[in-house]
């Protein structure tokens, strides 16, 4: 697990240092933990899964733009029934329309694998996100929303839909390149015919570099 | 007969006067143009009358030289040359340079001259009137013209007499120049005072034959180090740091933010009611809002007003520290003014 959030961050680290110190400016990388809940509900009954995940995310800005990805994996511990991994990846197109404002769409994938049964959901998803600074250059809050535009799942009966938010902080350190985040977030996925709901909610703790 | 004798008495009294009202610088063009009428004679005793005027009636010096130079002649054409050869060396003393004119005079004066001039050790001094000494490399030059080759010694005293320092020991020729550096033997600089520069001539046996002095007073230029720069007005300073606002902004994001985290299960998952864990990031976010309306009721710095204000007040400091060195180098340099006044014989044979 570890490795495949190191390799996330060295694939986006490569080109930083072809850029030197100008591309520790366009390029922003932050890894970390987060204590992530899953909750299904189903009319037979439901289930409900807790444990650490470690995350990594990778961000190249050009101009107003950004492409992000991020990867993050954890093993899930029931409260009851089985246990089962989360693998979660994402990689999105971003713009800053103002300085406040940023908009990503772009596809996520997720899946929870259990011995013998893994699955797969794939949604395109649109972010809307509003960043405030709480003390200018130093403390920064944001609000995420988000929703998915289509879904797919291989369950059935299928995705219905799914949607989701977050908002946390990020503190910078004076006149460095450091950063740290604490964020909430949460989604649920549903399947059709309100056959079951999956929610998830993480608090994540990151250290990130660079970046604007 | 009585009658004829007062005339006569008279007439040469007229003359006498008329002899007597004759200026020292008439004497000597009438006993030139006696040498160059061949009356020696006459040309030697005018000559000597114009040498021996006193008072105002005196010579110059370059009337004196050249009294002197036609009487050495004269006196050489009277077959006394050792008449000549004194008249010719007092010359020297008075300008050691003096050559006669080859055109004016016959070989066997020139020959003479150059005989006495060989014998004679005495030394012409010459320096510029005023001499400022302000910087590490100035100095004051003293040119020394010796009528032949003689070992000298140039040293400088206090009025009173007291070494101060020597400058130079040695040969001189021609022409020599001596510097002094406006410093003592100790290399401290020369206080304001009167001072004399000695020039003595040695003969062949190392007695002082003959010893010059030129006066000069030296006069320190006391508070002429340079000011220090006024620091910047107070009006070319920015302001460095804005005034607080109310930090309500900071409040009110923080706490929409921890207020989001609240309700976002409810919002986004329909049927949670959210995990215990998100508090600990509305606790953040309230302290985070708490702490940015803390800090934005104080004074906020301006980082450029800052650097600005830095940067003045830098550019002062290296003016202060240029005008700190430039002072200390004139202060171990010394500015001295030193006026030189007539040369004077101290000691002559």
């Amino acid at each position: 697990m570890i490795g495949r959030i190191a390799a996330v961050v060295l694939a986006c680290t490569l080109p930083a240092g072809a850029l030197g110190a100008q591309g520790l400016r366009n390029l922003s990388l932050d890894a970390g933990v987060s204590r992530m809940r899953f909750h299904s509900a189903a009319s037979g009954g439901g289930e409900a899964l807790s444990g650490i995940a470690a995350l990594g995310r990778a961000r190249f800005f050009v101009g107003q733009f950004s492409i992000e990805t991020s990867y993050s994996e954890g093993r899930l511990v029931p409260d009851t029934g089985a246990a089962r991994y989360l693998v979660d990846g994402s990689v999105f197109l971003a713009g800053r329309p103002v300085s406040w404002l940023a908009l990503r769409a772009g596809p996520h994938l997720r899946a929870y694998v259990t011995p013998g049964v893994t699955e797969r959901w794939v949604m395109w998803e649109a972010h809307a996100r509003v960043d405030r600074p709480i003390i200018a250059g130093m403390l920064d809050a944001h609000v995420e929303a988000w929703l998915a535009l289509s879904s797919t799942v291989n369950v059935d009966p299928g995705a219905l839909g799914a949607r989701g938010g977050q908002a946390g902080l990020i503190l910078r350190l004076w006149q460095s390149p450091l950063w740290a985040r604490l964020t909430y977030v949460v989604d649920q996925a549903k399947l059709k015919s309100n056959a079951r709901t999956e929610t998830v909610e993480s608090v994540l703790f990151a250290i990130g570099l660079g970046g604007r | 007969m009585k009658r004829t004798a007062a005339v006569l008495a008279l007439v040469v009294g007229i003359l006498a006067q008329a002899a007597r009202a004759q200026t020292p610088a008439e004497r000597l063009a009438r006993g030139i143009r006696a040498y160059q009428d061949l009356d020696y004679d006459s040309a030697a005793a005018a000559i000597r009358g114009a040498l021996a005027g006193s008072g105002r009636t005196t010579l110059s010096d370059s009337g004196r030289v050249r009294g002197l130079l036609y009487l050495g002649a004269t006196e050489l054409f009277r077959d006394h040359r050792d008449s000549a050869s004194a008249a010719f060396r007092r010359l020297l003393l008075i300008d050691p340079r003096y050559r006669p004119d080859q055109l004016v005079f016959p070989p066997e004066v020139s020959s003479l001259f150059q005989d006495v001039r060989l014998a004679t050790r005495a030394v012409a001094v010459s320096v510029q009137p005023v001499t400022q000494i302000t910087a590490a490399g100035d100095r004051l030059v003293v040119w020394l013209y010796a009528t032949s080759y003689h070992p000298i010694d140039v040293t400088l005293q206090r009025a009173n007499g007291a070494l101060v320092r020597t400058l130079y020991q040695g040969g001189a020729g021609d022409s020599l120049p001596v510097l002094w550096d406006g410093r003592t033997a100790i290399g401290s600089p020369a206080d304001s005072g009167h001072y004399l520069l000695r020039v003595d001539s040695r003969g062949s046996d190392g007695q002082v034959v003959r010893s010059v002095g030129l006066p000069l007073e030296v006069a320190t230029l006391r508070g002429d180090s340079l000011p220090w720069p006024p620091p910047p007005g107070a009006t070319l300073f920015k302001p460095e740091h804005a005034a607080g606002g109310s930090g309500v902004s900071a409040l009110v994001t923080g706490l929409v933010a921890a207020a989001t985290v609240v309700a976002l299960p409810s919002l986004v998952a329909r049927g949670s009611s959210g995990s215990g864990d998100r508090f600990a990031v509305v606790g953040a976010l309230g302290v985070a809002g708490i702490l940015g309306f803390q800090s934005l009721r104080r004074p906020q710095p301006i980082p450029e007003n800052i650097a600005a204000n830095l940067a003045l007040r830098l550019t002062w400091q290296r003016q202060v520290d240029s005008v700190r060195t430039e002072n200390a180098s004139r202060r171990r340099t010394g500015r001295l003014v030193i006026r030189a006044e007539a040369v004077r014989v101290l000691e002559a044979p």
